[in-house]
């Protein structure tokens, strides 16, 4: 049995003229947590629809646990546990009803962690899909992605409308699965969401992968937004050759600058000074993807920081 | 029903209970009033009103059959506002059921279920089938149950000819609703074509024998199905299978389409 358990090679999806995959290249190992990151429209729900087969590559392959996604059709679904990106459900119908359903077409397989999955997420599974908040309409895709505790879990924006303690509750879900050797597959446009779980992760922009790594060379490379105001002017020359420390910027007693690893020399050039507030923020993933497409010079200086982290 | 050897169907089903419930109410009311009405005015009254409208009106609504007991109830309940309100039914859910519920995305689980594709496809359609069957079961037996009330001198056998060759052409009408949609994956295609064709049958139905022109209702479904008047003369074999002919290309034509096509929920 192979170890891959999903490979693309040259993944091509054209929608009539527009090219929405452009050679996608990944290969996902079992027992893995792979993010899947990128900003919306850059290809990561086509990917994952191919997946599934409901679409069709225009060129390339993909494969789930050996098989192209159209010849393992129904067997190869049996094995997988999807949650959409933007979840659609018919409203009359209760959340108890939809999920049996669901679990009905799978063979019956799950039903029974329905109630304690949904008394997990404080699902309450009486009430008519319609009148579910975004939150809790969230909670029956997670329910049904996890219920019938798949080989593979496909999670597509799996943490959107979870408040934050229920997306905790929803890491450790994530957590409980790999730790029983299955392998998650989940996509975010935000690092964030799954930095905490995730092991490698890759980037995808404009249909084409743009960057695989694991994920803490990663949030390195992205580096903090660093803002520090100071009692007295001071000179930007003094930071221009710290390590770490780019676009150094000071207006009046202020400086704002973006820092990449430690921060260590930094804060001793710092500690010079005195200092009357500071702030450190995490980038965006927006932020990484302008640095992927800056100029060349400053792609030298991704690289350079690149190896650095690992 | 055996949930576990359809369940896609019995969920289709059980979404639809309340509205197939509504709709089976609309049939029986409709069809018990204006049976019920033919009593009360009586032969006489009848043939006195069609004798003052214009002879051609007359042949396009087939009002010349409407002496007889068996004539009105097709003139009626069988061959007008029957079909309509089938017809409604039959088309909008038709196109609803694969293409309306591709676009609005609620497909999207059970098409990523482990349940194949085709299946998907053909218990749906089964669905259809299924809930148009048990709509022209109350229309059949509310009708029936009128016609032993007051007596009227229509055979139940007769009655079946006559809800066969319904249930034929409604199911081919849903069943174009529903293969145009699942080819196109646009509900609103499938919605079109199906109710422009419906209504195009009734139309070269109606003027068929007015203009005299044989082709008009050679190819009008509406035409398989009334043209030999089955209250009067039972079963018309002929009709029957023109008019099965229908789901089953469009069926298997959406079938071949949905089984090979991207997927857009």
């Amino acid at each position: 049995m192979t170890d891959v358990v999903i490979r693309t090679e040259g993944l091509v999806k054209d929608y009539g003229s527009v090219r929405a995959l452009n050679g996608v290249d990944l290969q996902i190992e079992r027992g893995e947590v792979f993010g899947f990151l990128g900003p919306n429209g850059a290809g990561k729900s086509t990917t994952i629809r191919v997946l599934l087969d409901l679409l069709r590559p225009t060129a390339g392959r993909a494969e789930v646990f050996g098989v192209a996604p159209v010849d393992g059709g129904a067997e190869l679904r049996r094995r997988i546990g999807y949650l959409p990106g933007e979840l659609a459900m018919r409203g009359r119908q209760t959340a108890g009803d939809l999920l049996q359903h669901l679990a009905s077409l799978r063979g019956g397989l799950g039903s029974e962690r329905i109630v304690p999955l949904a008394e997990r997420f404080g699902l309450d599974l009486d009430r008519p899909i319609r009148g579910l908040s975004k939150g809790n309409k969230q909670k029956v895709g997670v329910v049904q992605a996890f219920m019938h505790a798949p080989e593979l879990l496909i999670l597509d924006e799996p943490s959107s409308g979870l408040d934050p303690l229920l997306q905790r509750e929803f890491l450790d879900l994530v957590l409980e699965a790999r730790d029983r050797g299955a392998t998650v597959f989940m996509s975010s446009h935000v690092l964030s969401e799954i930095e905490d779980v995730a092991g490698r992760v890759a980037i995808i922009r404009a249909g084409e992968i743009v960057d695989l790594d694991d994920v803490r060379t990663l949030r390195h490379r992205a580096g903090q937004s660093v803002e520090l105001e100071f009692a007295d002017h001071i000179d930007v020359e003094a930071f221009r050759h710290v390590p770490g420390v780019y676009d150094p910027e000071v207006e009046g007693t202020t400086l704002t600058c973006l820092l990449r690893g430690e921060p260590d020399a930094l804060l001793k050039v710092v500690a010079n000074h005195r200092v009357i507030r500071w702030a450190a923020q995490d980038r965006e993933l927006e932020d990484l993807f302008l640095d992927f497409y800056r100029m060349p010079v400053e792609d030298q200086a991704v690289k350079e920081v690149a190896t650095d982290g690992r | 029903m055996a949930a576990d050897t359809l369940p896609v169907l019995t969920g289709v089903v059980r979404d639809q209970r309340r509205s197939l419930a509504l709709w089976s109410l609309a049939l029986a009311a409709v069809s018990a009033m204006y049976i019920a009405f033919y009593p009360s005015i009586g032969e006489s009254a009848m043939e006195e009103m069609i004798a003052t409208m214009p002879e051609d009106l007359i042949i396009a609504m087939g009002y010349e059959r409407i002496g007889s007991a068996a004539g009105y109830i097709t003139s009626t309940v069988y061959g007008l506002l029957g079909p309509i309100l089938l017809l409604v039914f039959a088309v909008s859910t038709g196109a609803r059921l694969v293409a309306g519920e591709e676009e609005d995305g609620t497909l999207e689980l059970e098409l990523t279920s482990p349940v194949e594709r085709r299946r998907v496809f053909v218990e749906r359609l089964l669905a259809l089938w299924l809930d148009v069957l048990l709509l022209v079961a109350v229309l059949t037996l509310v009708s029936y149950a009128l016609v032993q009330a007051f007596d009227l001198d229509v055979g139940f056998t007769f009655l079946l000819a006559g809800s066969a060759g319904m249930y034929l052409m409604v199911i081919g009408m849903g069943t174009i609703a529903l293969g145009i949609g699942a080819v196109t994956g646009r509900r609103a295609v499938g919605l079109g074509v199906a109710a422009a064709l419906a209504v195009l049958a009734f139309i070269l139905d109606a003027i068929g024998p007015v203009v005299d022109v044989g082709w008009m209702t050679a190819i009008s479904p509406f035409s398989w199905y009334l043209e030999n008047d089955p209250l009067t003369n039972g079963f018309d074999v002929r009709g029957l299978l023109l008019l099965a002919i229908v789901p089953v290309v469009f069926a298997a034509a959406g079938l071949i389409r949905f089984d090979r096509r991207d997927l857009m929920v």
